[in-house]
């Protein structure tokens, strides 16, 4: 196979395993991860403060924050998921689920 | 003596590398514009249930000439047309095209709304009403139950925790068991690293990106090598096609529903709890040994998702040990789905297998 592929494309693959060959092996590292963890806590942290901060200065504001609405959306969304369940239980009880029929595409 | 060249293939090879900038300059345009799209999930369907998100699909494609209907239960954290890729390179085709019965289960996109969706929800609400779905559909007392990755789970937990779960086949592919093998997938979910709240957004699931990007990190410089490929093969349209499907479904993730999510870390994970044999759910312990029907454990030799080591311990712990068989196939873990191996081993192998296990239908 690699045979009748062009000079150049045996040459872009070959680079890339001589790179890639040894950044597979250190993301694989504890070192790698411990990294991880600690920068996906820090940008957390970081943007806690933002959020934080930005909150305070729109409730002095008298305006609503992003932690507000996610709140808000939080209720409704659980208002729904009980409306839901309901209806399924009703469908249920009456013996008669609900059902659908038409083509689909993904 | 270096061979001759004779005139006549000299102009013959000019024309075909002038015909081929011409076609490659036609999709590099078309590449970059995106208006490539991938004919992606084409074998026709029709949706014969539906609750939340969940949907179930019944495919038509030719005659049904096997029973019972098989049931394929995917994963939650990718999209379910990898297992109906392309026309020519899908196993739900080939399946169909043999005879089979073939539904699929597939999660749609979760939401906020899906955040308290937990293993019990999946494992106790919406598989045995799928099941009952396809039962009905098909007018069949039994189904063939195939898992998919996660799906496999899913699939096991149900077959093993239902007593009256109709199952005469259960198909599990590349269905983790063993987390201790699955490496770096899962390395920083492990005790002291990250906690599965840190990776929630406001929706209250695991994020989309953030499981393309634990994917993508795994091999980071191979998108360089597949875009050469893709421009020295950028003038076969059939290439640039399956390409495009493909990219389309490696970058196509699900967010991961929040409290199924914190129980893949906090049980199976951390705990390894599938390795005892056992798992509790809800109010009672499910014992795997206890799983239904006859059990095919198909693995492949290259997956670097689902390790074959994390796979191998269902063969002592799903299922009555005399009704467990292995499936071992060459290629990674999208197998399952497409390529040519695919086509060649594992969908033959995963179709000949349930024929074996079916009735004729009369």
């Amino acid at each position: 196979m690699s045979s009748k592929q062009p000079l150049w494309l045996q040459a872009v693959h070959r680079l890339e395993r001589a790179v890639g060959e040894p950044i597979e092996k250190a993301v694989r590292t504890d070192t790698y991860f411990d990294v991880v963890t600690k920068a996906t806590r820090a940008t957390a942290q970081a943007r806690r403060t933002v959020v934080g901060t930005s909150t305070r200065v729109l409730h002095l504001l008298n305006l609503p924050a992003d932690s507000d609405v996610r709140r808000m959306r939080e209720q409704l969304a659980r208002m729904e998921r009980r409306l839901n369940q309901l209806s399924d239980d009703v469908s249920e009880l009456d013996g008669s689920p609900p059902r659908t029929r038409s083509r689909t595409r993904p | 003596m270096p061979p001759t060249l004779n005139p006549l293939d000299l102009v013959s090879r000019v024309n075909r590398d002038v015909e081929r900038s011409l076609l490659r300059a036609r999709n590099g345009v078309r590449y970059m514009r995106g208006s490539l799209r991938a004919d992606v999930g084409a074998t026709p369907k029709e949706v014969v249930w539906k609750r939340g998100k969940a949907e179930l699909w019944r495919y038509r494609n030719g005659t049904v000439r096997h029973g019972p209907p098989v049931l394929i239960v995917h994963s939650l954290v990718s999209r379910s047309y990898i297992l109906d890729l392309r026309p020519g390179n899908s196993l739900v085709e080939y399946m169909t095209g043999a005879g089979l019965d073939v539904f699929m289960l597939d999660w749609g996109v979760p939401d906020e709304l899906d955040a308290d969706n937990d293993l019990e929800r999946y494992v106790d609400w919406y598989l045995p009403r799928a099941v009952a779905a396809v039962q009905r559909e098909a007018g069949s007392d039994e189904v063939t139950l195939m898992g998919y990755c996660l799906g496999g789970v899913l699939g096991a937990l149900y077959a093993a925790g239902h007593e009256a779960a109709p199952v005469r086949n259960l198909v599990l592919m590349a269905t983790p068991v063993n987390y201790d093998a699955m490496g770096a997938m899962v390395a920083l979910l492990r005790e002291g690293r990250l906690d599965p709240d840190e990776l929630f957004d406001d929706t209250g699931n695991v994020p989309a990106d953030a499981l393309y990007s634990g994917f993508y990190m795994q091999a980071p410089t191979v998108e360089v090598a597949q875009k050469a490929t893709l421009l020295e093969n950028l003038w076969n349209d059939e290439f640039v096609e399956s390409f495009q499907a493909m990219a389309q479904w490696s970058r196509d993730h699900v967010p991961f529903p929040g409290a199924v999510f914190r129980q893949l870390v906090e049980d199976l994970i951390r705990k390894n709890v599938l390795m005892t044999g056992s798992m509790r759910l809800g109010d009672r312990r499910v014992d795997l040994a206890n799983a239904r029907g006859n059990v095919l454990n198909a693995m492949a030799e290259r997956d670097n998702v689902v390790p074959p080591p994390a796979v191998e311990p269902v063969m002592e712990l799903i299922g009555d040990p005399a009704r467990r068989e292995e499936l071992r196939l060459p290629g990674g873990h999208v197998t399952f789905g497409t390529g040519r191996s695919a086509v060649k081993h594992t969908m033959p192998g995963l179709t000949g297998w349930i024929i074996d296990h079916s009735d004729e239908e009369t």
